[in-house]
Protein backbone atom coordinates (compact mmCIF):
# COMPACT_ATOMS: atom_id res chain seq x y z
CA UNK A 1 0.00 0.00 0.00
CA UNK A 2 2.83 2.38 0.82
CA UNK A 3 4.73 1.58 -2.36
CA UNK A 4 1.97 2.57 -4.79
CA UNK A 5 1.52 5.78 -2.86
CA UNK A 6 5.19 6.74 -3.21
CA UNK A 7 5.06 5.66 -6.83
CA UNK A 8 2.10 7.97 -7.25
CA UNK A 9 4.19 10.84 -5.89
CA UNK A 10 6.94 9.94 -8.33
CA UNK A 11 4.50 9.81 -11.24
CA UNK A 12 3.12 13.18 -10.34
CA UNK A 13 6.62 14.58 -10.66
CA UNK A 14 7.27 12.98 -14.05
CA UNK A 15 5.90 13.26 -17.54
CA UNK A 16 4.86 9.63 -17.76
CA UNK A 17 2.08 8.69 -20.13
CA UNK A 18 0.60 5.49 -21.44
CA UNK A 19 2.32 5.57 -24.81
CA UNK A 20 5.81 6.44 -23.64
CA UNK A 21 7.10 4.21 -20.87
CA UNK A 22 10.26 6.25 -20.20
CA UNK A 23 9.38 8.96 -17.71
CA UNK A 24 11.43 12.09 -17.19
CA UNK A 25 11.58 14.07 -14.02
CA UNK A 26 9.71 17.33 -14.52
CA UNK A 27 9.53 18.62 -10.95
CA UNK A 28 6.31 20.31 -10.00
CA UNK A 29 5.31 20.90 -13.63
CA UNK A 30 2.21 18.67 -13.37
CA UNK A 31 0.98 20.43 -10.27
CA UNK A 32 1.52 23.79 -11.94
CA UNK A 33 -0.41 22.63 -15.00
CA UNK A 34 -3.27 21.48 -12.78
CA UNK A 35 -3.37 24.74 -10.85
CA UNK A 36 -3.43 26.73 -14.07
CA UNK A 37 -6.41 24.98 -15.62
CA UNK A 38 -9.91 26.28 -14.95
CA UNK A 39 -11.41 22.82 -14.90
CA UNK A 40 -9.31 21.99 -11.88
CA UNK A 41 -10.88 24.75 -9.79
CA UNK A 42 -14.35 23.81 -10.94
CA UNK A 43 -13.65 20.22 -9.96
CA UNK A 44 -12.22 21.24 -6.60
CA UNK A 45 -15.24 23.37 -5.85
CA UNK A 46 -17.67 20.65 -6.95
CA UNK A 47 -15.81 18.09 -4.84
CA UNK A 48 -16.16 20.25 -1.75
CA UNK A 49 -19.85 21.01 -2.37
CA UNK A 50 -20.50 17.33 -3.09
CA UNK A 51 -18.85 16.23 0.14
CA UNK A 52 -20.13 18.94 2.48
CA UNK A 53 -23.76 19.03 1.33
CA UNK A 54 -23.81 15.24 1.24
CA UNK A 55 -22.41 15.03 4.77
CA UNK A 56 -25.08 17.37 6.16
CA UNK A 57 -27.96 15.31 4.76
CA UNK A 58 -26.36 12.02 5.71
CA UNK A 59 -25.90 13.34 9.23
CA UNK A 60 -29.55 14.33 9.51
CA UNK A 61 -31.01 11.16 7.98
CA UNK A 62 -28.49 8.95 9.77
CA UNK A 63 -29.08 10.42 13.22
CA UNK A 64 -32.86 10.26 13.03
CA UNK A 65 -32.79 6.73 11.66
CA UNK A 66 -30.34 5.64 14.36
CA UNK A 67 -32.66 6.97 17.06
CA UNK A 68 -35.59 5.08 15.57
CA UNK A 69 -33.61 1.86 15.32
CA UNK A 70 -32.47 2.28 18.90
CA UNK A 71 -36.01 1.70 20.17
CA UNK A 72 -36.91 -1.89 20.83
CA UNK A 73 -39.72 -2.98 18.51
CA UNK A 74 -40.98 -6.05 16.77
CA UNK A 75 -39.18 -6.84 13.50
CA UNK A 76 -36.25 -4.52 14.16
CA UNK A 77 -33.67 -6.82 12.60
CA UNK A 78 -35.72 -7.12 9.43
CA UNK A 79 -36.21 -3.37 9.13
CA UNK A 80 -32.51 -2.86 9.69
CA UNK A 81 -31.75 -5.35 6.95
CA UNK A 82 -34.01 -3.42 4.58
CA UNK A 83 -32.67 0.05 5.26
CA UNK A 84 -29.03 -0.97 4.85
CA UNK A 85 -29.69 -2.28 1.33
CA UNK A 86 -28.40 0.88 -0.40
CA UNK A 87 -25.05 0.50 1.31
CA UNK A 88 -24.74 -3.19 0.50
CA UNK A 89 -25.48 -3.00 -3.23
CA UNK A 90 -22.51 -2.74 -5.59
CA UNK A 91 -22.27 0.93 -6.37
CA UNK A 92 -22.16 0.69 -10.16
CA UNK A 93 -25.32 -1.42 -10.07
CA UNK A 94 -27.40 0.89 -7.93
CA UNK A 95 -26.29 3.96 -9.88
CA UNK A 96 -27.80 2.34 -12.99
CA UNK A 97 -31.15 2.16 -11.30
CA UNK A 98 -30.91 5.85 -10.44
CA UNK A 99 -29.90 6.70 -13.97
CA UNK A 100 -33.12 5.10 -15.14
CA UNK A 101 -35.10 6.97 -12.48
CA UNK A 102 -33.51 10.21 -13.70
CA UNK A 103 -34.42 9.42 -17.33
CA UNK A 104 -35.20 12.57 -19.27
CA UNK A 105 -38.64 11.37 -20.34
CA UNK A 106 -39.69 8.27 -18.39
CA UNK A 107 -38.36 9.42 -15.03
CA UNK A 108 -40.47 7.87 -12.29
CA UNK A 109 -39.51 10.75 -10.01
CA UNK A 110 -40.96 13.24 -12.45
CA UNK A 111 -44.05 11.09 -12.89
CA UNK A 112 -44.61 11.26 -9.15
CA UNK A 113 -43.91 15.00 -8.90
CA UNK A 114 -46.21 15.68 -11.80
CA UNK A 115 -48.94 13.52 -10.24
CA UNK A 116 -48.91 15.46 -6.99
CA UNK A 117 -48.92 18.68 -8.99
CA UNK A 118 -45.48 20.06 -8.21
CA UNK A 119 -44.45 20.14 -11.85
CA UNK A 120 -46.28 20.21 -15.16
CA UNK A 121 -46.55 17.34 -17.63
CA UNK A 122 -43.83 16.17 -20.00
CA UNK A 123 -42.75 18.89 -22.42
CA UNK A 124 -43.75 21.78 -20.18
CA UNK A 125 -41.12 24.30 -19.10
CA UNK A 126 -40.81 23.12 -15.53
CA UNK A 127 -40.29 19.45 -16.43
CA UNK A 128 -36.89 18.81 -14.81
CA UNK A 129 -34.22 17.06 -16.85
CA UNK A 130 -32.26 15.77 -13.88
CA UNK A 131 -29.00 14.96 -15.55
CA UNK A 132 -29.16 17.69 -18.19
CA UNK A 133 -29.44 20.87 -16.13
CA UNK A 134 -26.24 21.94 -14.31
CA UNK A 135 -27.58 22.52 -10.79
CA UNK A 136 -30.00 19.64 -10.92
CA UNK A 137 -27.26 17.32 -12.14
CA UNK A 138 -25.04 18.10 -9.16
CA UNK A 139 -28.03 17.70 -6.85
CA UNK A 140 -28.87 14.39 -8.52
CA UNK A 141 -25.34 13.09 -7.86
CA UNK A 142 -25.49 14.22 -4.24
CA UNK A 143 -28.86 12.53 -3.78
CA UNK A 144 -27.45 9.21 -4.96
CA UNK A 145 -24.48 9.58 -2.66
CA UNK A 146 -26.69 10.41 0.32
CA UNK A 147 -29.03 7.54 -0.54
CA UNK A 148 -26.15 5.12 -0.67
CA UNK A 149 -24.38 6.14 2.54
CA UNK A 150 -27.04 7.30 5.02
CA UNK A 151 -27.52 3.71 6.24
CA UNK A 152 -23.81 3.62 6.97
CA UNK A 153 -24.06 6.77 9.11
CA UNK A 154 -27.09 5.34 10.88
CA UNK A 155 -25.39 2.05 11.69
CA UNK A 156 -22.20 3.68 12.90
CA UNK A 157 -24.23 6.00 15.12
CA UNK A 158 -26.30 3.08 16.35
CA UNK A 159 -23.12 1.25 17.34
CA UNK A 160 -22.13 4.39 19.22
CA UNK A 161 -25.45 4.89 20.99
CA UNK A 162 -25.64 1.31 22.17
CA UNK A 163 -22.16 1.58 23.66
CA UNK A 164 -23.31 4.27 26.11
CA UNK A 165 -24.16 2.58 29.43
CA UNK A 166 -27.77 3.20 30.43
CA UNK A 167 -26.69 3.82 34.05
CA UNK A 168 -24.97 7.01 33.00
CA UNK A 169 -28.05 8.21 31.13
CA UNK A 170 -30.23 7.38 34.12
CA UNK A 171 -27.90 9.26 36.42
CA UNK A 172 -28.11 12.28 34.16
CA UNK A 173 -31.89 11.99 34.08
CA UNK A 174 -32.02 11.92 37.87
CA UNK A 175 -29.97 15.11 37.85
CA UNK A 176 -32.80 16.76 35.94
CA UNK A 177 -31.34 17.08 32.47
CA UNK A 178 -33.49 17.42 29.37
CA UNK A 179 -33.25 15.04 26.43
CA UNK A 180 -31.26 17.50 24.37
CA UNK A 181 -28.90 18.18 27.26
CA UNK A 182 -28.30 14.49 27.76
CA UNK A 183 -27.65 14.10 24.06
CA UNK A 184 -25.33 17.07 23.83
CA UNK A 185 -23.32 16.69 27.07
CA UNK A 186 -23.38 12.97 27.75
CA UNK A 187 -23.92 10.97 24.58
CA UNK A 188 -21.99 13.04 22.06
CA UNK A 189 -18.77 13.32 24.09
CA UNK A 190 -18.88 9.60 24.87
CA UNK A 191 -19.30 8.48 21.30
CA UNK A 192 -17.08 11.18 19.80
CA UNK A 193 -14.34 8.74 18.72
CA UNK A 194 -16.81 6.53 16.87
CA UNK A 195 -18.44 9.56 15.30
CA UNK A 196 -15.06 10.76 14.15
CA UNK A 197 -14.15 7.44 12.59
CA UNK A 198 -17.47 7.15 10.81
CA UNK A 199 -17.22 10.71 9.59
CA UNK A 200 -13.69 10.17 8.38
CA UNK A 201 -14.51 6.99 6.50
CA UNK A 202 -17.49 8.56 4.89
CA UNK A 203 -15.57 11.65 3.84
CA UNK A 204 -12.88 9.53 2.27
CA UNK A 205 -15.44 7.40 0.43
CA UNK A 206 -17.36 10.41 -0.79
CA UNK A 207 -14.41 12.55 -1.74
CA UNK A 208 -12.70 9.78 -3.65
CA UNK A 209 -15.68 8.12 -5.24
CA UNK A 210 -15.83 8.32 -8.99
CA UNK A 211 -18.51 5.82 -9.94
CA UNK A 212 -21.63 7.86 -9.17
CA UNK A 213 -20.64 10.91 -11.19
CA UNK A 214 -18.86 8.93 -13.87
CA UNK A 215 -21.87 6.74 -14.57
CA UNK A 216 -24.53 9.39 -14.21
CA UNK A 217 -23.07 12.35 -16.06
CA UNK A 218 -19.35 11.83 -16.85
CA UNK A 219 -18.84 15.21 -15.21
CA UNK A 220 -21.23 17.07 -17.53
CA UNK A 221 -23.24 19.05 -18.45
CA UNK A 222 -20.51 21.62 -19.04
CA UNK A 223 -18.38 20.43 -16.09
CA UNK A 224 -21.25 21.08 -13.67
CA UNK A 225 -20.64 17.77 -11.90
CA UNK A 226 -16.95 17.35 -12.56
CA UNK A 227 -15.26 16.32 -9.32
CA UNK A 228 -11.56 15.66 -8.75
CA UNK A 229 -11.63 11.84 -9.09
CA UNK A 230 -13.48 12.07 -12.41
CA UNK A 231 -11.04 14.67 -13.67
CA UNK A 232 -8.08 12.54 -12.55
CA UNK A 233 -9.51 9.53 -14.35
CA UNK A 234 -10.23 11.40 -17.54
CA UNK A 235 -6.81 13.03 -17.63
CA UNK A 236 -4.83 10.06 -16.34
CA UNK A 237 -6.42 7.10 -18.12
CA UNK A 238 -8.64 8.34 -20.93
CA UNK A 239 -6.19 11.01 -22.12
CA UNK A 240 -3.22 8.88 -21.07
CA UNK A 241 -1.34 11.56 -19.13
CA UNK A 242 -0.54 9.47 -16.07
CA UNK A 243 1.62 12.15 -14.46
CA UNK A 244 -1.01 14.84 -14.82
CA UNK A 245 -3.70 12.53 -13.48
CA UNK A 246 -1.60 11.50 -10.51
CA UNK A 247 -0.96 15.14 -9.66
CA UNK A 248 -4.70 15.87 -9.71
CA UNK A 249 -5.56 12.90 -7.54
CA UNK A 250 -2.85 13.88 -5.07
CA UNK A 251 -4.63 17.17 -4.52
CA UNK A 252 -7.19 15.10 -2.64
CA UNK A 253 -4.55 14.40 -0.06
CA UNK A 254 -4.27 17.87 1.48
CA UNK A 255 -8.06 17.84 1.73
CA UNK A 256 -7.92 14.61 3.73
CA UNK A 257 -4.79 15.38 5.72
CA UNK A 258 -6.32 17.47 8.55
CA UNK A 259 -8.91 14.74 9.15
CA UNK A 260 -6.28 12.06 9.31
CA UNK A 261 -4.09 14.00 11.74
CA UNK A 262 -7.08 14.62 13.94
CA UNK A 263 -7.91 10.95 13.93
CA UNK A 264 -4.38 9.81 14.62
CA UNK A 265 -4.05 12.14 17.59
CA UNK A 266 -7.32 10.88 18.92
CA UNK A 267 -6.21 7.26 18.61
CA UNK A 268 -2.90 7.96 20.34
CA UNK A 269 -4.57 9.71 23.22
CA UNK A 270 -6.90 6.84 23.88
CA UNK A 271 -4.12 4.32 24.09
CA UNK A 272 -2.98 5.56 27.49
CA UNK B 1 -58.00 -6.81 33.11
CA UNK B 2 -57.58 -3.08 32.72
CA UNK B 3 -53.90 -3.04 33.56
CA UNK B 4 -52.46 -5.39 30.90
CA UNK B 5 -54.79 -4.07 28.20
CA UNK B 6 -53.66 -0.47 28.58
CA UNK B 7 -50.08 -1.68 28.56
CA UNK B 8 -50.81 -3.58 25.38
CA UNK B 9 -52.55 -0.60 23.83
CA UNK B 10 -49.59 1.54 24.73
CA UNK B 11 -47.26 -0.93 23.10
CA UNK B 12 -49.36 -1.07 19.95
CA UNK B 13 -49.48 2.70 19.74
CA UNK B 14 -45.72 2.89 20.23
CA UNK B 15 -45.16 0.35 17.49
CA UNK B 16 -47.44 2.24 15.12
CA UNK B 17 -45.47 5.39 15.78
CA UNK B 18 -42.16 3.71 15.10
CA UNK B 19 -43.35 1.94 11.97
CA UNK B 20 -44.87 5.16 10.71
CA UNK B 21 -41.65 7.05 11.26
CA UNK B 22 -39.60 4.29 9.66
CA UNK B 23 -41.75 3.96 6.55
CA UNK B 24 -40.20 6.87 4.63
CA UNK B 25 -36.70 5.52 5.29
CA UNK B 26 -37.67 2.08 4.11
CA UNK B 27 -39.32 3.45 0.99
CA UNK B 28 -36.28 5.58 0.18
CA UNK B 29 -33.93 2.66 0.75
CA UNK B 30 -35.87 0.01 -1.13
CA UNK B 31 -37.62 1.89 -3.91
CA UNK B 32 -34.70 1.89 -6.40
CA UNK B 33 -34.47 -1.89 -6.02
CA UNK B 34 -38.20 -2.31 -6.55
CA UNK B 35 -38.00 -0.08 -9.59
CA UNK B 36 -35.12 -2.16 -10.88
CA UNK B 37 -37.09 -5.37 -10.42
CA UNK B 38 -40.31 -4.19 -12.01
CA UNK B 39 -38.43 -2.74 -14.97
CA UNK B 40 -36.57 -5.99 -15.50
CA UNK B 41 -39.82 -7.94 -15.89
CA UNK B 42 -41.82 -5.45 -17.94
CA UNK B 43 -42.34 -5.76 -21.68
CA UNK B 44 -40.95 -2.87 -23.70
CA UNK B 45 -44.30 -1.32 -24.71
CA UNK B 46 -45.29 -1.41 -21.05
CA UNK B 47 -42.00 0.22 -20.05
CA UNK B 48 -42.07 3.21 -22.34
CA UNK B 49 -45.42 4.78 -21.80
CA UNK B 50 -46.33 7.81 -19.80
CA UNK B 51 -50.06 7.52 -19.30
CA UNK B 52 -50.27 4.48 -17.05
CA UNK B 53 -49.39 3.98 -13.40
CA UNK B 54 -45.71 2.99 -13.71
CA UNK B 55 -45.31 0.99 -10.51
CA UNK B 56 -47.22 -2.06 -11.66
CA UNK B 57 -47.60 -4.31 -14.74
CA UNK B 58 -50.09 -3.50 -17.49
CA UNK B 59 -48.92 -6.28 -19.81
CA UNK B 60 -47.88 -9.75 -18.73
CA UNK B 61 -44.44 -9.95 -17.06
CA UNK B 62 -41.68 -11.35 -19.26
CA UNK B 63 -38.35 -13.16 -19.02
CA UNK B 64 -37.29 -11.72 -22.36
CA UNK B 65 -34.77 -9.25 -20.93
CA UNK B 66 -33.03 -11.99 -18.99
CA UNK B 67 -32.73 -14.37 -21.90
CA UNK B 68 -31.49 -11.52 -24.10
CA UNK B 69 -28.61 -10.98 -21.68
CA UNK B 70 -27.38 -14.53 -21.92
CA UNK B 71 -27.86 -14.98 -25.67
CA UNK B 72 -26.81 -11.61 -27.09
CA UNK B 73 -24.24 -10.20 -24.68
CA UNK B 74 -21.15 -11.23 -22.73
CA UNK B 75 -23.15 -11.24 -19.51
CA UNK B 76 -22.44 -14.90 -18.78
CA UNK B 77 -18.72 -14.36 -19.31
CA UNK B 78 -18.70 -11.36 -16.98
CA UNK B 79 -20.30 -13.35 -14.20
CA UNK B 80 -17.77 -16.14 -14.65
CA UNK B 81 -14.93 -13.56 -14.67
CA UNK B 82 -16.18 -12.00 -11.48
CA UNK B 83 -16.50 -15.31 -9.68
CA UNK B 84 -13.04 -16.48 -10.79
CA UNK B 85 -11.47 -13.14 -9.85
CA UNK B 86 -13.16 -13.21 -6.46
CA UNK B 87 -11.99 -16.77 -5.82
CA UNK B 88 -8.39 -15.94 -6.70
CA UNK B 89 -8.46 -12.81 -4.59
CA UNK B 90 -9.82 -14.77 -1.63
CA UNK B 91 -7.11 -17.42 -1.97
CA UNK B 92 -4.27 -14.91 -2.33
CA UNK B 93 -5.59 -12.84 0.54
CA UNK B 94 -5.79 -15.81 2.87
CA UNK B 95 -2.33 -17.05 1.90
CA UNK B 96 -0.89 -13.67 2.86
CA UNK B 97 -3.15 -12.57 5.68
CA UNK B 98 -3.26 -15.77 7.77
CA UNK B 99 0.51 -15.97 8.43
CA UNK B 100 0.78 -12.20 8.78
CA UNK B 101 -2.15 -11.90 11.17
CA UNK B 102 -0.89 -14.84 13.20
CA UNK B 103 2.61 -13.42 13.42
CA UNK B 104 1.29 -10.06 14.57
CA UNK B 105 -0.98 -11.62 17.16
CA UNK B 106 1.51 -14.04 18.66
CA UNK B 107 5.16 -13.47 17.93
CA UNK B 108 6.33 -10.48 19.89
CA UNK B 109 7.35 -8.26 17.04
CA UNK B 110 8.14 -4.72 18.16
CA UNK B 111 5.56 -2.26 16.93
CA UNK B 112 2.89 -4.89 16.34
CA UNK B 113 0.25 -2.88 18.22
CA UNK B 114 0.80 0.17 16.07
CA UNK B 115 0.45 -1.92 12.96
CA UNK B 116 -3.27 -2.11 13.57
CA UNK B 117 -3.40 1.66 13.23
CA UNK B 118 -1.07 1.58 10.23
CA UNK B 119 -3.32 -0.88 8.40
CA UNK B 120 -6.25 1.26 9.31
CA UNK B 121 -4.61 4.33 7.83
CA UNK B 122 -3.75 2.57 4.58
CA UNK B 123 -7.39 1.66 4.29
CA UNK B 124 -8.11 5.34 4.27
CA UNK B 125 -5.84 6.15 1.34
CA UNK B 126 -8.44 6.23 -1.38
CA UNK B 127 -8.25 4.06 -4.46
CA UNK B 128 -8.39 7.13 -6.63
CA UNK B 129 -4.89 8.09 -5.48
CA UNK B 130 -3.57 4.59 -6.02
CA UNK B 131 -5.12 3.58 -9.32
CA UNK B 132 -2.77 5.57 -11.55
CA UNK B 133 0.47 4.13 -10.13
CA UNK B 134 -1.15 0.70 -10.17
CA UNK B 135 -2.08 1.28 -13.80
CA UNK B 136 1.61 1.68 -14.48
CA UNK B 137 2.46 -1.57 -12.69
CA UNK B 138 -0.29 -3.38 -14.56
CA UNK B 139 0.90 -2.18 -17.94
CA UNK B 140 4.51 -3.01 -17.11
CA UNK B 141 3.44 -6.58 -16.40
CA UNK B 142 1.44 -6.64 -19.64
CA UNK B 143 -1.79 -7.49 -17.85
CA UNK B 144 -3.91 -4.55 -18.94
CA UNK B 145 -6.03 -6.58 -21.32
CA UNK B 146 -7.19 -9.32 -18.99
CA UNK B 147 -8.91 -9.75 -15.69
CA UNK B 148 -5.66 -11.05 -14.21
CA UNK B 149 -4.84 -7.38 -13.65
CA UNK B 150 -7.63 -7.29 -11.07
CA UNK B 151 -6.41 -10.46 -9.36
CA UNK B 152 -3.15 -8.58 -8.91
CA UNK B 153 -4.71 -5.33 -7.73
CA UNK B 154 -7.54 -6.26 -5.35
CA UNK B 155 -5.28 -7.95 -2.81
CA UNK B 156 -3.57 -4.60 -2.18
CA UNK B 157 -6.84 -3.63 -0.52
CA UNK B 158 -7.93 -6.94 0.96
CA UNK B 159 -4.64 -8.10 2.48
CA UNK B 160 -4.12 -5.22 4.95
CA UNK B 161 -7.72 -5.26 6.10
CA UNK B 162 -7.92 -9.04 6.43
CA UNK B 163 -4.58 -9.20 8.24
CA UNK B 164 -5.96 -6.82 10.79
CA UNK B 165 -9.23 -8.70 11.03
CA UNK B 166 -7.54 -12.06 11.48
CA UNK B 167 -5.08 -10.64 14.00
CA UNK B 168 -8.05 -9.82 16.19
CA UNK B 169 -9.40 -13.34 15.84
CA UNK B 170 -6.10 -15.04 16.54
CA UNK B 171 -5.65 -13.00 19.70
CA UNK B 172 -8.84 -14.50 21.10
CA UNK B 173 -7.48 -18.04 20.79
CA UNK B 174 -5.94 -18.97 24.18
CA UNK B 175 -2.18 -19.40 24.00
CA UNK B 176 -2.49 -22.42 26.30
CA UNK B 177 -4.21 -24.41 23.58
CA UNK B 178 -1.26 -23.88 21.30
CA UNK B 179 1.25 -24.64 24.03
CA UNK B 180 -0.53 -27.89 24.68
CA UNK B 181 -0.30 -28.72 20.98
CA UNK B 182 3.36 -27.88 20.97
CA UNK B 183 3.99 -30.14 23.96
CA UNK B 184 2.27 -32.87 21.99
CA UNK B 185 4.83 -32.41 19.23
CA UNK B 186 3.46 -29.78 16.87
CA UNK B 187 5.70 -26.98 15.64
CA UNK B 188 4.57 -23.37 15.35
CA UNK B 189 3.21 -24.20 11.94
CA UNK B 190 1.52 -27.38 13.10
CA UNK B 191 -0.13 -25.56 15.98
CA UNK B 192 -1.37 -22.90 13.59
CA UNK B 193 -2.84 -25.37 11.10
CA UNK B 194 -4.29 -27.87 13.59
CA UNK B 195 -5.43 -25.69 16.45
CA UNK B 196 -5.69 -22.01 15.62
CA UNK B 197 -7.18 -22.21 12.15
CA UNK B 198 -10.04 -24.58 13.02
CA UNK B 199 -10.96 -22.36 15.97
CA UNK B 200 -10.81 -19.25 13.80
CA UNK B 201 -13.11 -20.49 11.04
CA UNK B 202 -15.60 -17.62 11.54
CA UNK B 203 -12.81 -15.10 11.16
CA UNK B 204 -11.48 -16.77 8.06
CA UNK B 205 -14.96 -16.92 6.55
CA UNK B 206 -15.35 -13.22 7.24
CA UNK B 207 -12.09 -12.54 5.45
CA UNK B 208 -13.26 -14.62 2.48
CA UNK B 209 -16.57 -12.77 2.32
CA UNK B 210 -14.72 -9.49 2.46
CA UNK B 211 -12.47 -10.51 -0.43
CA UNK B 212 -15.52 -11.64 -2.41
CA UNK B 213 -17.64 -8.58 -1.82
CA UNK B 214 -14.77 -6.24 -2.56
CA UNK B 215 -14.19 -7.96 -5.88
CA UNK B 216 -17.86 -7.63 -6.69
CA UNK B 217 -18.23 -4.03 -5.56
CA UNK B 218 -15.25 -2.44 -7.19
CA UNK B 219 -15.84 -0.25 -10.19
CA UNK B 220 -12.82 2.02 -10.53
CA UNK B 221 -10.09 -0.58 -10.92
CA UNK B 222 -12.11 -2.72 -13.29
CA UNK B 223 -12.96 0.31 -15.38
CA UNK B 224 -9.38 1.53 -15.52
CA UNK B 225 -7.52 -1.71 -16.06
CA UNK B 226 -9.64 -4.04 -18.15
CA UNK B 227 -10.50 -3.00 -21.68
CA UNK B 228 -11.69 -6.02 -23.75
CA UNK B 229 -15.43 -6.61 -23.58
CA UNK B 230 -15.31 -10.29 -22.69
CA UNK B 231 -12.74 -9.82 -19.91
CA UNK B 232 -14.66 -7.40 -17.73
CA UNK B 233 -16.05 -8.18 -14.32
CA UNK B 234 -19.80 -7.91 -14.19
CA UNK B 235 -19.99 -4.62 -12.26
CA UNK B 236 -18.00 -2.93 -15.02
CA UNK B 237 -19.39 -4.82 -17.98
CA UNK B 238 -23.02 -4.02 -17.29
CA UNK B 239 -22.73 -0.22 -17.16
CA UNK B 240 -20.10 0.12 -19.88
CA UNK B 241 -20.95 -2.53 -22.48
CA UNK B 242 -24.73 -2.72 -22.29
CA UNK B 243 -25.12 0.98 -22.98
CA UNK B 244 -24.48 1.65 -26.63
CA UNK B 245 -24.26 5.32 -27.49
CA UNK B 246 -27.47 6.99 -26.50
CA UNK B 247 -29.69 3.94 -26.73
CA UNK B 248 -30.53 2.46 -23.37
CA UNK B 249 -32.17 -0.96 -23.16
CA UNK B 250 -33.47 -0.36 -19.69
CA UNK B 251 -35.24 -3.69 -19.41
CA UNK B 252 -32.15 -5.80 -19.90
CA UNK B 253 -29.96 -3.30 -18.04
CA UNK B 254 -32.13 -3.59 -14.97
CA UNK B 255 -32.33 -7.36 -15.33
CA UNK B 256 -28.54 -7.49 -15.39
CA UNK B 257 -28.29 -5.18 -12.40
CA UNK B 258 -30.84 -7.15 -10.43
CA UNK B 259 -29.12 -10.48 -10.90
CA UNK B 260 -25.81 -9.12 -9.60
CA UNK B 261 -27.16 -6.74 -7.03
CA UNK B 262 -29.39 -9.03 -5.00
CA UNK B 263 -26.87 -11.77 -4.14
CA UNK B 264 -24.15 -9.25 -3.33
CA UNK B 265 -26.51 -7.23 -1.16
CA UNK B 266 -27.47 -10.34 0.79
CA UNK B 267 -23.84 -11.41 1.26
CA UNK B 268 -22.90 -7.92 2.33
CA UNK B 269 -25.71 -7.78 4.82
CA UNK B 270 -24.08 -10.66 6.68
CA UNK B 271 -20.73 -8.95 6.57
CA UNK B 272 -21.89 -5.48 7.55
CA UNK B 273 -21.76 -5.90 11.33
CA UNK B 274 -18.24 -7.21 11.20
CA UNK B 275 -17.21 -4.35 8.96
CA UNK B 276 -18.69 -1.73 11.28
CA UNK B 277 -17.06 -3.47 14.23
CA UNK B 278 -13.79 -3.47 12.35
CA UNK B 279 -13.78 0.25 11.76
CA UNK B 280 -15.29 1.39 15.05
CA UNK B 281 -13.93 -1.35 17.32
CA UNK B 282 -10.40 -0.03 17.14
CA UNK B 283 -11.42 3.08 19.03
CA UNK B 284 -14.79 2.27 20.55
CA UNK B 285 -13.58 0.31 23.51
Amino acid sequence: MGAPFLFSLYLALSDANVGDPVAHFVGLENFRAALESDVFYIALQNSIVFTVVGAIFKGLLGTTLAFLLLQPFWGRKFVRGLVVIPFTLPISISVLSWKWMYDSQFSVINWFLSRIGLIGSYGSADWPVWLGQPHLALAACIIVNVWRTFPFSAIVLLAGFTSVPTEILDAARVDGTSFMQRFRFVVVPMIAPILLIGFLFDTVFTLSDLSIVYLLTQGGPANATKILPVLAYQVGIQAGALGRGAAISLFLFPLLMPLMILLLRNLRRREY
Amino acid sequence: MAGPRTYRQKEIRRHLWIYGALTPYIIIAVFPIYWMAITAFKQDPDLYRMDAFPLWFHLAPTWKHFSYLFTNTNYGAWIVNTMVIAAWVAVITLLAAVPAGYALARLRIPGAENLGIAVFMTYLVPAIILFLPLARVVSMLGLQDSWWALVLVYPTVTIPFCTWLLMGFFKTVPVEMEEAARVDGCGYWGALVRIVLPVSVPGILTAVIFAFTLSMQDFLYGLAFVAPGDQKPVTVGVPTELIRGDVFFWGSLMAAALMVGLPVAILNNFFLDRFIQGITGGVGK
